[in-house]
């Protein structure tokens, strides 16, 4: 191959590097469409979490025996279910839970994970030791098999499903932060901070935490999308709570015996899954071209 | 290139959750693919006929593949308290006498018997004939150990010990002779008799095996045990040496043509009726209502269906939880709730709805309780409002500062959708203003047998003889926290209408009695009736002669594998 393009003429290689551009500038349109489409998604479902009421023709827990199983339609937009309940209101409705679980889990999860790592990195010698050997531990356990192992151990409540979730990312979060700790430690403005007499406990408040945040918020955003998946998984395992309104992790396993019959009561919160977590995961990916230092810095 | 990579990294995500909302409905046919997992494949059926047969035209050989819904929890017929293990435990062990689905009781292993004039004896003659799957005789001996067995506290024995009540001793006559003495009379003791949970299990096997009879059944039925593998298949197979069918309940009294039976465990619904529809399993049972119009349009499948006996489902209301103590309160419970549209909405007109606490074909069940306590939300109200339970801001109603709360306990999987009738009922009962607390949990028999903590608990029973209802209604039942029965229910009229039933020689009487409890038991409103479960099984075409018992349960003598 190598030397096929060699022989080739300078002009055609020219016209391919213009061509190159051409695509890179087209795909850089195509990235930005993606990240306001989900931006758009995100908004809308906030939307939803926020006001499900205004935006749901029905209520999430009306059961009209006279029309069970209906096909989507213009009164029915996602059809209805085998409860004769409205699936998009349902799905609307639904919508608060599933993100609380995500946003929840994700912020117990990135807290715990960050004062773990912060006190490894900070303190370092034989505590960073002992943590960072019961992390790798707890990273030898798959995510999702520590979080069910934990949602099962538990019990089926709201907040056991957010710890479990969170507790699954932890290890994740930690070494994350720690390795950013210790980086930031060997700066000389550590060094100089230390000469001018500042103490252990300021120099890690006022200047090691405040620059180590960045890639730990990038973490989140992504996890966000993780953490959603993770916690509708467990729902739909029967592993979540069992309330009036449903998540959609629940609505996913209580269609799914109804797929052969009628498709729209798992795919369409299966759509709204899919739908939000591949906008925030665009989101995320966006949000750390942004904050990669190695990216932005002249 | 960074925009594709977002693009590619987001895939895994999408193939996730493609693969979850999938993993229900999978095991779609493929096409073209044939039968191996089965075993079942004509040639097989075909090649391996059995030259001791006496019938020369019916296809000999093969192996049915029968998905299971849930897993039996004991293969001990004692010890087991669960219909699931039936089907698997009567295809290995034999009763001493068979039920006809008109209830008349016909010889099995006891050729002939004999009521004492006090009603308070029973005297077997037994087959000369018949040995269990481990050589051993079967003889009066045997008959007596397998009855003090269930007596015995030791063998810790579950439905078995209230089947085989007023069973008291067993005395060898002679070799083929026994005579069995009850407590009192009972009506409803030779009809237990032919229940599988009583059948006779080999005396030398209880002994040598003791706990562990469960994994190692030994009996004298048409099949022999093989193997168990835990949560995934029950196999048994042909016993050559079998002549002593009843003629009562199947064609074949002889040695079974099936070679193998294989009972796989499918839990997953969509999976096990998936199997039967791309042929990779012969027979599945506990067909989902949705999936029984379109299997029944299926040329190539057909579809058994047989409503069971005894106790349809019912929600018991634990009278010992304040304030359901209340007559009154509970009878505005029961029409407040809209059992015909739960199960028109659930079941799609595939189960029939239950209205008394039998079942409609057990004996002296009341056809007049039918249609008779309709739903009716407006007297639901004005009986809440009239005790003084009256509705607050939020929708709830109160009394003396305490809000009207019902906790619904309910057990996990969602067997026959029973999950889905709380969640229905908690919308009904929020209509009126009642605050239902549903808990699902897989450690049901702790929290309701154990600790009695539930307001409403479902349950069914399939039985054979109305006296069934002592164990869930006569206040001398004590399965709960051994301190009450099921619904918390103490009325004296109910226990001696109960303990006459059950001496009553008069079928006629009989019948009359039973009504009387009936009408009692709704009157008082003890229990909110739900569904009657029929038995069903979609099967491929193939499998031919299914038969099942008056209870519904499967027998397997008969079938054969055709074309």
């Amino acid at each position: 191959m190598e030397d096929t393009v060699a022989v080739k003429s300078p002009a055609w290689r020219e016209s391919r590097a213009a061509s190159e551009r051409v695509r890179i500038r087209s795909g850089i349109r195509f990235s930005a469409l993606l990240v306001y489409g989900a931006g758009l998604v995100i908004f809308f479902i906030v939307l939803c979490a926020l006001f499900p009421g205004q935006i749901a023709p029905y209520s999430p827990t009306l059961m009209n025996v006279d029309a069970i199983i209906q096909s989507p339609s213009l009164a029915h937009p996602f059809g209805t279910d085998y409860y004769g309940r409205d699936v998009f209101s349902v799905v609307v409705h639904g919508t608060r839970d599933s993100l609380l679980i995500g946003i929840a889990s994700v912020l117990v999860g990135g807290l715990i994970g960050a004062a773990i790592g912060a006190i490894a990195g900070f303190l370092g010698g034989v505590i960073d030791t002992i943590i960072m050997g019961l992390i790798e531990v707890m990273m030898t356990i798959p995510g999702i098999l520590f979080a069910l192992a934990v949602a099962a151990a538990m019990g089926p409540s709201l907040f056991n499903i957010v710890l479990a979730v969170a507790l699954s990312a932890v290890p994740g979060y930690a070494r994350v932060f720690r390795s950013q700790i210790i980086s930031i430690k060997g700066r000389p403005f550590i060094a100089a901070a230390r000469s001018v007499g500042a103490g252990r406990v300021r120099i890690f408040a006022r200047h090691v935490l405040p620059n180590a945040w960045a890639p730990l918020l990038v973490m989140a955003t992504i996890g966000l999308g993780t953490s959603i998946l993770v916690g509708s998984g467990l729902s739909f395992l029967g592993l979540g709570v069992i309330k009036e309104i449903p998540d959609w992790g629940t609505l996913l396993s209580q269609g799914r015996g109804y797929l052969t019959v009628a498709w729209w009561m798992s795919t369409f919160p299966g759509l709204a899954i899919t739908l939000l977590v591949l906008s925030v995961n665009l989101l995320g990916d966006k949000l750390r071209d942004r904050l990669d230092p190695k990216k932005n810095r002249i | 290139m960074s925009n594709k990579r977002k693009i590619v990294r987001s895939l895994p995500v999408l193939a996730l959750i493609f693969a979850i909302a999938l993993a229900g409905c999978a095991q779609k046919p493929s096409s073209g693919e044939s039968s191996a997992a089965g075993g079942a494949s004509p040639a097989a059926a075909v090649s391996s006929a059995s030259p001791s047969a006496e019938s020369g035209n019916t296809p000999q050989g093969g192996e049915l593949s029968y998905a299971l819904a849930t897993s039996p929890d004991q293969l001990d017929p004692h010890r087991s308290g669960y219909a699931v293990a039936v089907r698997v435990i009567r295809t290995i062990h034999d009763s001493l006498v068979a039920q006809a689905p008109d209830g008349s009781i016909h010889p099995w292993l006891a050729t002939e018997w004999e009521a004492s004039p006090d009603g308070k004896s029973y005297t077997f003659k037994l087959r000369q004939d018949v040995k269990f799957h481990d050589g051993t005789p079967f003889n009066a001996e045997a008959v007596k150990y397998n009855y003090d067995r269930i007596l015995n506290p030791e063998t810790k024995a579950a439905n078995s010990q209230s089947l085989i009540y007023p069973y008291e001793s067993a005395e060898v006559l002679d070799e083929y002779t026994v005579k069995l003495n009850l407590k009192t009379p009972s009506s409803a003791f030779l009809g237990n008799l032919s229940q599988a949970l009583v059948s006779i299990v080999s005396p030398t096997a209880a002994e040598k095996y003791g706990d562990q009879l469960t994994k190692n059944p030994v009996g004298s039925g048409p099949f022999k045990f093989v193997s168990w593998e835990e949560n995934s298949q029950i196999v048994v197979e042909r016993n050559p040496d079998y002549n002593w069918g009843p003629d009562s309940l199947v064609d074949n009294t002889g040695a079974p043509y099936l070679d193998k039976i294989a009972f796989k465990i499918v839990p997953e619904e969509a999976t096990r009726i998936g199997s039967v529809q791309s042929g990779q399993i012969l027979a599945g049972e506990t067909v989902p209502p949705q999936n029984i119009a379109s299997l029944a349009n299926d040329a190539k499948l057909q579809i058994f269906k047989s409503n069971t006996q005894g106790l349809p489902f019912t929600l018991f209301i634990n009278q010992k939880r304040e304030p359901w103590g209340d007559t009154k309160l509970r009878q505005a419970l029961q029409a407040a709730i809209d059992v015909g549209s739960i199960v028109k909405t659930l079941y799609l007109g595939t189960y029939d709805q239950a209205w008394s606490p039998l079942t409609p074909g057990t004996l002296g069940y009341d056809a007049s309780l039918e249609n008779a306590n309709k739903f009716d939300q407006n007297k639901a109200n004005a009986l809440f409002d009239e005790l003084g339970w009256l509705k607050g801001d939020d929708g709830i109603r109160a009394k003396d500062g305490k809000k009207l709360t019902l906790r619904y306990v309910d057990g996990s999987p969602n067997r026959e959708k029973r999950n889905d009738i709380a969640a229905i009922v908690q919308q009904q009962l929020k209509q009126v203003g009642i605050a239902v607390e549903v808990e699902i949990t897989q450690d049901f028999r702790t929290v309701i047998f154990e600790q009695g903590n539930y307001d409403i608990y479902g349950n069914s029973q399939v039985n054979s003889d109305p006296e069934a209802l002592r164990n869930f209604y006569h206040s001398g039942a004590k399965s709960i926290a051994a301190s009450q029965n099921l619904p918390g229910y103490a009325n004296a009229e109910v226990d001696a209408l109960l303990d006459a039933g059950l001496v009553e020689q008069d079928p006629a009487k009989r019948e009359d009695i039973y009504k009387q409890i009936q009408q009692i038991i709704i009157r008082d409103a003890v229990i909110i009736p739900i569904y009657v479960f029929p038995y069903t099984v979609a099967a491929s075409k193939t499998v031919e002669a299914l038969k099942f018992d008056s209870l519904a349960y499967p027998l397997f003598n008969d079938v054969y594998l055709g074309k």
